[in-house]
């Protein structure tokens, strides 16, 4: 259970507060509710640039990261196809300088033209180290852009190519800071040993001021569904041949998505999981196998993938992974189902040790809808039944509605 | 109108609040440190064993042991075994270091007394199947392939070969004929020989009962399971390599992993607490000297980083990042450069006070929670040493002067006599 707390300035701006008086530090997170989904096509992996901006210095403050570990704070950001957060941790004894730090960069950011030439090239070389330079470094690019033919979720937040990066515009920069960056697509979450009280003088002094921007609502274009199989072969040089295949799956509000996350799991998480078992260990088809979920918010991606062992043909890999995925909805036991959920309890539980984890949850949920969620969550995941898994599994690895990448060692 | 230029107050950290600690013995004589604390009801174990590749009479043989202890006991097979765990929600985790080997299992407080019996059996039981063993070599098969794909693996390889030997557990490189060279026989005698109870220490960390302690004395207590300590008098001779620059080309590479560094002390030596502190400065966190330049000034990389390891027979002092290839040899004049700075500079006061508070603040922050506070204290009693010297580190950093930083640069950081290894 995590309590919390709930202010709103007169701005807009949603502050929550988690008091947890075990812990000398203080968690501040900031979730801007707009990520790559958000970008124009021709501009992609703008918001992820601008995140690195982000640090570049705001009005009154011109280097966030020091003034940060002054305080003895550490602080870093991600952003992800929907959203942007950025997080920081220090002592609680000197929240004040978050506050001070995160309230000067809503106000307004410095926009020195040679930190986002510099930027633009950190952000060049990031593309590089993780989605070029790397044996199946492009599977991400390749995979999405297969799956989405209209939604904005085709692109990666890193961005479709390095010229996008390269040819960013200051005058964009600007005109998406005071488009999204403003206190009213802003969700805040202040957890550990700090007082709501104290929280609600800071957050009025720092961020009452600024203006509260306009409401942005997300029109995008929704994806139609697929009804054809498509596959992508790549001849390149990988050491060992792979295979990924996507299926589409609910959006994160829906009712069936701890259903499905409980059908990844089953699948991949743990060396008693389906596909380890039999395709690793007894049929010895694949060295590696792995099932994931894209985690977004809008109609997401199931995906399998496996890299195949010595003299084993794609066409083997493929009908082994769906057979297995398949094989799922008919043989599904109690005792199956209940280990699922032991493990998925034991998860959340875990991830709730962190102060950090517990802020930035807060953020999600709230952002998702209603931030008292997160403690439905494992209800939600322990009331699944034995036909709910069947029926929705069935439903998701529907061979017309596939997505395959195949990667053939050269 | 509130004054946005008058900057908050910054309040100092004198010192750490620790957990309390408290230590037993098992029957057996295993000694056992407790850390009850938390909010939530899951439960940490440690189990460390002095069982790394310190002592392996072959390459990858700690590793294979660890790994093969979990696939299969007698009576249970790798899949009854991984359902068990995995039926109560337990996630248990290796790990092989050079010193030591162990397993992390991490469990809800409800369950944990479900799965401490298949714990010891892993510890006294594991039965080493063939047919598994030949899987799991497969697949670490596969896995190398891979790695041998990807520029930092193969410029680490590079890098600690050349400042160890190839032979020396620290520079030991893997190839693939050492696949072939290991049996399962090996895999029994190393496991009876290093994981037994005189070999071997326990921290619990979570929130738990009088009950729980009982239990992991019935079950990890047995005195028929006490064995003998490993051999103290193991050494491996170190045989650097003459050749400083290396370079590995790899053509369609659009970037280069920059690798850059010497042997250096370990935490025995007096000097390594304030070397630390310097090494922070140069290369180790985000505000540092290399950062600041090669990626926040030049834009050369997504990360640069250095770092101080300590293992029990000396330590690694290095720097790496992933660079543009065309920029390699700048950033390694840049490297140099930045050495040079911190030789004959000194530190200016605003910045050493900012390393000063990260680093306090780092401190605070490793040791919140219960269970973060057993990594720690892990790595304390894995070098003798007691909750006392963690205050006594933050006194070092708090006192540590310009010209001491001066000085231990000058004592530790040559540019000239360190390894310097690309690959892109």
């Amino acid at each position: 259970m995590i309590h919390f707390e709930e202010i709103i300035l007169p701005n807009g701006l949603k502050i929550l507060v988690h008091e947890d008086p075990t812990t000398p530090l203080a968690a501040v997170n900031i979730l801007y509710k707009v990520g790559a989904r958000d970008e124009d096509p021709s501009r992609t992996g703008f918001a992820h640039l601008f995140e690195h901006f982000m640090f570049e210095g705001s009005v009154n403050v011109p280097d966030f990261d020091t003034q940060l570990q002054l305080a003895g704070g550490e602080n870093n950001a991600f952003t992800s196809n929907d959203i942007t957060n950025y997080y920081d941790i220090l002592p609680a004894v000197n929240l004040e300088t978050a506050f001070w730090l995160e309230s000067d960069r809503m106000l307004s950011l410095d926009f020195n033209l040679e930190s986002l030439e510099t930027q633009k090239r950190v952000v060049c070389e990031e593309f590089k180290e993780h989605y070029i330079n790397q044996p199946y470094g492009d599977v991400w690019h390749k995979l999405s852009a297969l799956a989405y033919k209209v939604h904005p979720y085709m692109w990666p937040t890193i961005g479709k190519e390095l010229s996008h990066v390269e040819n960013a515009h200051m005058d964009d920069v600007k005109a998406f800071f005071y488009k999204y960056y403003r206190p009213r697509n802003a969700v805040m979450v202040v957890a550990g040993g700090i007082k709501t009280k104290d929280v609600e003088k800071l957050a009025n002094k720092w961020f009452g001021e600024i203006p509260s921007g306009d409401l942005i609502t997300h029109q995008l274009p929704q994806e139609p569904i697929q009804t054809e199989a498509r596959v992508l072969d790549i001849h390149a040089d990988v050491p060992l041949n792979a295979i990924y295949k996507s299926y589409p799956m609910c959006d994160r509000r829906h009712a069936d998505y701890q259903t499905t996350d409980m059908i990844r799991d089953m699948l991949s998480t743990g060396d008693s999981s389906r596909l380890y078992h039999e395709l690793v260990k007894e049929k010895k088809i694949f060295s590696s196998v792995a099932a994931y979920l894209s985690e977004t918010i809008d109609a997401g991606m199931f995906i399998l993938e496996g890299k195949l062992n010595p003299g084993v043909t794609m066409e083997e890999a493929d009908k082994a992974l769906v057979d297995c995925a398949m094989g799922l909805a008919d043989t599904l036991s109690d005792s199956e189902l209940q280990k699922v959920k032991n493990k998925t309890e034991a998860f959340l539980i875990f991830s709730e040790t962190n102060v950090l984890n517990r802020a930035m949850n807060l953020a999600y949920y709230d952002m998702l809808g209603n931030a008292a969620d997160i403690n439905n969550e494992i209800d939600k995941y322990l009331s699944v039944t034995n036909n709910q898994i069947k029926t929705v599994a069935q439903n998701i690895f529907d061979k017309n509605k596939c997505s395959t990448v195949r990667y053939f060692a050269k | 109108m509130l004054n946005r230029t008058e900057v908050p107050d910054i309040k100092t950290i004198d010192s750490l609040d620790l957990p309390h600690v408290e230590k037993m013995a098992l029957d057996n004589g295993i000694p056992l440190y407790i850390i009850n604390s938390g909010e939530q009801d899951v439960v940490k174990l440690d189990f460390v064993f002095e069982a790394g590749k310190w002592y392996e009479p072959k390459n990858l043989l700690a590793d294979f042991v660890n790994r093969m202890m979990r696939e299969g006991v007698k009576g249970k097979t790798a899949k009854e075994v991984a359902d068990i765990f995995e039926f109560y929600g337990c996630n248990l985790e290796s790990s092989v270091s050079f010193t030591s080997a162990g397993f992390q299992l991490y469990s809800l407080s409800k369950h944990l007394p479900a799965v401490l019996p298949l714990m010891m059996e892993v510890f006294t039981e594991a039965s080493f199947p063939e047919d598994e063993f030949a899987t799991m070599l497969n697949n670490r098969k596969q896995k190398h392939t891979e790695r041998l794909a990807k520029n930092d693996y193969v410029a680490n390889r590079n890098f600690l070969s050349a400042m160890w030997g190839k032979t020396h557990p620290y520079g030991r490189v893997t190839e693939f004929e050492d696949f072939e060279n290991v049996t399962t026989d090996m895999l029994r005698d190393y496991y009876r020989k290093y994981y037994n109870a005189a070999n071997c220490f326990i921290i619990v960390s979570g929130k738990m009962d009088d009950t729980l302690i009982k239990s992991l004395n019935t079950i990890f207590g047995s005195k028929s399971w006490i064995g003998d300590r490993a051999p103290a008098d193991i050494e491996h001779l170190i045989g650097p390599s003459p050749q400083l620059r290396q370079h590995t080309d790899k053509k369609d590479s659009v970037q280069s992993t920059v690798m850059i560094g010497n042997a250096c002390i370990n935490k025995y030596h007096p000097d390594f607490d304030k070397l630390s502190v310097v090494n922070t400065v140069f290369g180790g966190y985000f505000g540092s000297r290399l950062m600041a330049n090669i990626r926040e000034d030049k834009g050369y990389t997504y990360g640069i980083y250095s770092s101080l390891s300590s293992y029990h027979h000396g330590g690694i002092f290095e720097i790496s990042a992933d660079v543009g290839k065309v920029v390699a040899e700048s950033t390694i004049s840049e490297i140099r450069n930045e050495i040079e700075l911190m030789r004959n500079d000194l530190i200016d006061e605003d910045e050493l006070e900012t390393v000063k508070n990260y680093l306090i603040g780092r401190m605070m922050r490793s040791i919140d929670g219960a269970m973060k506070y057993a990594d720690v204290y892990k790595g304390l009693i894995l070098y003798g040493r007691d909750a006392g010297y963690l205050n006594d580190y933050l006194k070092v950093i708090q006192n540590i002067t310009a010209n001491e930083i001066r000085d231990l640069s000058v004592r530790y950081l040559d540019f000239d006599k360190m390894y310097k290894v690309t690959v892109g």
